[in-house]
């Protein structure tokens, strides 16, 4: 009886693995898309974006059916998930946390027939593509305006997981806001979590304590803004435009617009198109943007502003060009060089105007 | 003539309302649950149609539902066990932490290929680290009478920023770009998973952990002596029954239990140690504990239960398209109206007609 | 009836409560009258406290009513008892020690000011104190004061609340004789007031020395109410019990052996970390009951805890056959044959959750013949066991399954004692065996200590019944506050008087004639 199993596996597995080879064309109302959420749809930043992102893709092609499972904890749990959509007909995939990238390789091997994109992952298989933005970029332009704004100089950063990508947005912010007031200092409070308003507040408080006037983050919630507005500074939101929880301290926020790599996709699915790749588009693409500037922002830095983004979608320069240096002040990224993708993809070191430690 | 309410306490409760009340209890939670569908606007039947057949519906679903009741089972036995002493360990989470957090270290210190040795290694650290999380509470206890509730329950937080330091420090996986997790266990560290299902060696481990505690509990000297502090210490004090001892000892077994679940998730299912390895399961442990009545038999079916309502809840958000908040609607009625009933398995309800003369 | 006989006091009519099924008060009537001592008359669980419950507004009744002065009362509360005129002071005084007297009395007061006028209050307790001769220091706190004091607090309280009807439930139970005679002085004092006194007693000589009637109370109904002058001793008993009841035990003169357990000078500490048992010793012989007499709190179960292992001592020696003991864990006494019949069956001495067979097993099952396989309990062997002992013992219970909780507290006792006798131990401390239990309960547990006595063991009995202790015990010695007043040699030779006033503290040394040098009378006194 085993031995019949297994056999009948080795042909499933057979015919699969031939399958994946080409992608058969299919009409929207056939195809079915799964997203896996990190948090709740309602926590009005990661996951109320891309449920924004995913109502967008369903407008655009009538017909198209999807669904998603919110609050899956990236462990073994979101296999389950991933074979649930399966099961109930889904051909494409989004697993919208890092988190997920070994549990997708996992289930994308046991379903060949099946895409399945990682969001802000780095492993890729034949039906495995990934997806970011730069958001790095939007996030250089929101320090430029954080930066300007502050008067003591110190600006407070509610950061979720010492990982590269929010490494990385640090990073920009403070070169950006390094640019537009080269004494500023960004003091970085790790929270260690992506979605928690409770600690959120918390960090966020401690940073006004700490002597902030602005507040940048990059976690999941509202909570820093509400935050900010009950204290009055500043902030920089993120994610979406968050000047509702702070209708008055809101500067701007780097947002995702992430119905666009959605639509592309499934357009690609559609018309048979699609191989795996990477996906890293920027402000150029219009996967990363910034939100509208308060009218508290002097005219000519919302110039600024507008002139290096010309900058960056132009592909003219970009945020990570030298000469960048780390916390010591050691140069690291050389006048007239840039870095790489890969060397941005692993950043694990502050520049110089961070104050705060990368956990080793 | 008047009627009025009268609850009055019940000593003996018959088998067959031992079998019944479960049922009703189900039944009442799915018809309250069941109304609070009707106002998101959905058919309270399609939904728990679904949830069924995502469970228990499809052979994939079944084993999905046994891959979460693993974990739950042991941390049930684990928490069980103290509870039978009425030593409240709260910190079963932490000790699943230090478990995993043991099973990772010995990953990547003691590599060896034999997958058997390898294994036995990984259990071995597991229940020691386990062990001893629990034995620190259960040392504090005995020895100054700190409330193990409180300890306990700060060691989680202890065990959990640990297990984090270490991802995010020093066993970090270099290849992951700085991403918090530790390297991939080599195959030889992996439990054997059956059947091209994720049900692996850990359900073999559950089994035997419940036959044990019930052959501990009900046949041994220590588990007499664990039920007599358990049901009235002074009078296992005056048995000549010593506390402290005891108190250090079911601690360390408790702890190393909960440490085995956490060895068992990692090496069974995630094959490294990431954060947030466990979604709370040495708190819902506690649940399922209470719910069980700490009997051995009763950990398994309500662990089964408590998988169910968690995999077919997943299904109710895919098919019927609706918020986790609803779902966690359901299974809260469930919960409540299982606790509930419990208050009828204890009382009997009278309706007592007054007469005035 | 009459038109010219005033309506009494209370008025209870039909009275019905039931608990679980069981009917604890069923068709009961009770009239109080005016300055009368009205004694409620019952052995344990025959629905006295049940009934004073209801009156006192502890408990509604399921039927029946309650009049006083003629007028019928509904109580939902305490409260509305109390402001009826009904005061109960119970067993367990509800008083804050950490307060002084007068805060006590002046606690739970309505209609006070913000800020309580303390000149007024205490001068109205001393205007108490004087009327009814109760006397106790209104500025002294509560925690300072002897049990007997803590009652007379109690009964100002419910005086200061001007109750007409004065409950007291079994007062006598925490009074040494000397105290009980003032009670009964106060007593009087209130029936002479023209209040009206229930009193709740199974003491039959206090009974007939303070009532007026009598009304007695079995298994929940009421068997009859007779004036004291038609009560004797023997019909209020047998009233009680439904059957004729022997008083006299069958005791026989016994020859001590060798000593068999040895306290010297113990210190015992308690819960609290006070001392209760101050540099106490006393010698224990074979086939001999040492009667332990006080009033219960001095220091008796701490000193028995001590000698049985359970608890710390401080300083001092325990000396078990020979073997010194101190310091040892509790198993070691165990298995030197020390048995430990505690107080408190159901808190200590019996699981009550466990089956009985478990409750056999207790104390016995670390025992060679209960093990097999080292780990495990030889159930087949326990079970064997606690069949014959429950035979033998004649406990009556629903099966060797059930849990020991199902048994009523005579038969509780009895396995109590089957587990600690049935193996003739060295040693058997016994506190407050019958406490609780109806007569032929008590009267099965006595018989059986002595059976235990001329088998060999040596009992210590600790109870704060005198007439217990003196019908049983071949010596009796007496502690207060921790310390040994005293060894009385012979037991036909001490007064019930003299013994209460060594229970109020008074060293046996006192009663001694000077000229006659000691060891040639039949008392002893204290080295």
């Amino acid at each position: 009886m085993k031995k019949f199993i297994l056999a009948l596996l080795c042909v499933a597995l057979f015919f699969g693995v031939s399958a994946a080879g080409a992608l058969e064309p299919v009409a929207p109302k056939d195809l079915k898309v799964g997203f896996v959420y990190v948090g709740p749809v309602g926590d009005g930043g990661w996951t109320f974006m891309h449920e924004k992102g995913r109502l967008e893709m369903e407008k655009a092609f009538p017909g198209l059916e999807s669904f998603f499972v919110e609050s899956v904890p990236e462990g073994p749990d979101s296999v389950r998930v991933m074979e649930t959509f399966i099961r109930n007909g889904a051909r494409l995939v989004f697993a919208t946390s890092f988190g997920y990238m070994d549990f997708v390789q996992e289930v994308a091997s046991k379903n060949p027939d099946v895409v399945f994109m990682h969001c802000s992952g780095y492993k890729s298989a034949e039906n495995v593509g990934n997806y970011f933005g730069r958001m790095y970029q939007a996030r250089y332009l929101s320090g430029l305006v954080a930066g300007k704004m502050t008067k003591n100089n110190v600006i407070g950063f509610v950061a979720a997981n010492p990982i590269p990508e929010v490494i990385r947005g640090i990073n920009a912010f403070t070169l950006g806001a390094r640019r537009s007031n080269p004494d500023v200092k960004v003091k970085v409070v790790w929270i260690f979590s992506w979605f928690d308003p409770a600690k959120e507040k918390e960090a966020t408080l401690a940073l006004i304590d700490a002597g902030a006037d602005v507040i940048g983050m990059h976690a999941d919630s509202g909570a820093a803004p509400q935050t900010a507005e009950e204290a009055g500074v500043y902030v920089v939101g993120y994610n979406n435009d968050m000047s509702n929880y702070a209708p008055t301290r809101h500067l701007t926020a780097p947002i995702w617009n992430w119905g666009m790599v959605y639509e592309t996709i499934v357009g690609q699915v559609v018309d048979g198109s699609w191989k795996s790749s990477d996906i890293w588009w920027g402000l150029k693409e219009g996967l990363v943007e910034l939100a509208p500037i308060s009218s508290k922002v002097p005219a000519e830095t919302v110039a600024l502003v507008e002139s290096e983004r010309t900058r960056i979608v132009d592909g003219s320069w970009d945020v990570f060009s030298g000469p960048i240096k780390n916390q010591k002040g050691e140069v690291v990224v050389k006048e007239g060089e840039k870095m790489t993708d890969g060397d941005m993809l692993g950043m694990n070191w502050f520049v110089e105007g961070v104050e705060g430690e990368i956990p080793q | 003539m008047k009627y009025r309410i009268v609850f009055r306490k019940r000593f003996r409760t018959g088998m067959i309302f031992e079998g019944v009340l479960p049922v009703l209890s189900v039944l009442a939670a799915l018809f309250l649950a069941g109304v609070a569908l009707m106002f998101f606007g959905v058919s309270p039947l399609e939904a728990y149609r679904a949830m069924f057949r995502g469970a228990l519906g499809s052979w994939y679903g079944f084993s999905e539902v046994l891959v979460k009741t693993i974990p739950l089972v042991i941390s049930g036995v684990a928490v069980g066990f103290a509870f039978r002493m009425k030593i409240w360990n709260i910190g079963a989470e932490g000790q699943i932490y230090m478990g995993a957090l043991a099973t990772a270290a010995a990953v990547r210190f003691l590599q060896s290929s034999s997958q058997f040795s390898m294994l036995l290694a990984m259990a071995v650290a597991a229940v020691i680290a386990g062990g001893f999380w629990g034995c620190i509470a259960g040392v504090l206890k005995a020895r100054w009478n700190v409330n193990e509730v409180i300890t306990t329950l700060m060691l989680n937080y202890v065990a959990i920023h640990l297990a984090e330091y270490f991802i995010y420090g020093p066993w970090r996986d270099p290849s992951s770009l700085g991403f918090p997790m530790t390297p991939p266990f080599p195959p030889s560290a992996r439990l054997p998973q059956f059947l091209d299902t994720r049900v692996h060696l850990g359900i073999v481990a559950a089994i035997v952990l419940v036959l044990i505690f019930r052959l501990v509990i009900r046949w041994t000297r220590w588990g007499f002596e664990i039920r007599a502090v358990g049901e009235n210490p002074k009078a296992a004090e005056y048995a000549g029954i010593r506390y402290g001892r005891n108190v250090v000892m079911v601690m360390f077994v408790s702890g190393a239990i909960a440490g085995l679940a956490g060895m068992t998730e990692i090496a069974g299912l995630q094959g490294r140690l990431q954060p947030g390895m466990s979604p709370g399961y040495g708190y819902t442990a506690i649940i399922i504990a209470w719910l069980a009545r700490l009997n051995p038999w009763g950990i398994i079916i309500v662990s089964f239960f408590m998988g169910v309502l968690l995999v077919g809840g997943e299904t109710i958000q895919v098919i019927m398209r609706l918020p986790l908040a609803s779902v966690q609607v359901i299974q809260g009625c469930i919960l409540f109206s299982v606790l509930a009933f419990e208050f009828f398995r204890n009382y009997r309800v009278l309706l007592v007609r007054k007469e005035r003369n | 009836m009459s038109l010219s006989v005033p309506a009494p006091l209370v008025m209870m009519r039909g009275i019905e409560k039931s608990f679980v099924g069981a009917k604890a008060n069923s068709d009961i009537d009770l009239d109080l009258r005016r300055g009368e001592v009205h004694t409620l008359l019952g052995e344990n669980g025959a629905g006295k406290s049940t009934l004073m419950n209801i009156l006192s507004g502890l408990y509604t009744p399921d039927d029946g009513s309650i009049f006083i002065e003629g007028e019928e009362r509904k109580f939902r509360t305490p409260r509305d008892a109390i402001s009826a005129g009904i005061g109960m002071v119970h067993q367990h005084f509800m008083l804050v020690p950490t307060q002084t007297v007068w805060e006590n009395v002046a606690l739970g007061l309505e209609d006070q000011p913000f800020s309580l006028d303390k000149n007024s209050i205490i001068a109205k307790v001393r205007d108490i104190q004087e009327r009814y001769g109760i006397h106790v220091d209104p500025h002294a706190y509560v925690w300072q004061l002897s049990i007997g004091e803590q009652q007379r607090v109690a009964i100002i309280k419910t005086l200061y609340r001007k109750a007409d009807i004065l409950i007291l439930d079994e007062p006598t139970s925490v009074l040494t004789p000397q105290e009980t005679k003032a009670l009964f002085q106060t007593i009087r004092q209130i029936r002479q007031e023209k209040h009206g006194v229930i009193f709740i007693s199974h003491k039959l000589d206090e009974v007939i020395d303070i009532s007026d009637r009598i009304t007695i109370l079995r298994k929940g109904r009421k068997v009859a109410t007779i004036p004291v002058q038609n009560a004797s001793k023997e019909s209020l008993a047998e009233m009680m019990v439904g059957r004729r009841v022997v008083f006299q035990i069958g005791k026989t003169l016994q020859n001590p052996g060798k000593v068999v357990l040895k306290a010297k000078d113990l210190v015992v500490r308690g819960g609290r970390g006070i001392v209760c048992v101050d540099k106490f010793s006393l010698e224990l012989r074979q086939r001999e009951i040492l009667g332990l007499a006080g009033v219960s709190g001095n220091g008796q179960e701490e000193l028995c805890d001590a000698l049985a292992g359970i608890r710390q001592i401080d300083d001092g020696a325990i000396v078990v056959d020979g073997v010194e003991l101190q310091g040892k864990p509790s198993r070691e006494f165990q298995k030197k044959g020390v048995s430990y019949i505690p107080a408190d069956r159901i808190g200590t001495g019996l699981v009550t959750g466990m089956n009985i067979r478990e409750n056999i097993a207790l104390r016995k099952y670390w025992r060679k013949e209960f093990t097999r396989f080292r780990f495990f309990v030889h159930w087949e062997n326990i079970a064997g066991r606690t069949g014959q002992l429950v035979e033998r013992y004649s406990v009556v219970n629903p099966g060797l399954g059930f849990p020991a909780r199902m048994l009523s507290g005579g038969n509780l006792q009895k396995l109590m004692l089957a587990r600690e006798l049935a193996d003739d131990p060295r040693v058997v401390l016994a506190v407050q065996p019958s406490w609780g239990l109806d007569v032929s309960a008590t009267l099965f547990v006595r018989e059986t200590l002595l059976e235990q006595r001329d088998r060999g063991s040596g009992v210590l009995l600790v109870s704060d019944d005198l007439e217990e202790i003196l019908s049983l015990s071949d010596r009796i010695a007496v502690i207060h506050k921790g310390k040994l007043m005293g060894i009385v040699e012979d037991p036909d030779s001490a007064s019930e008087e003299q013994l209460g006033l060594m229970m109020a503290g008074t060293s046996l040394a006192e009663f001694l004639p000077d000229d006659v040098p000691p060891g040639h009378v039949p008392v002893r006194a204290v080295p």
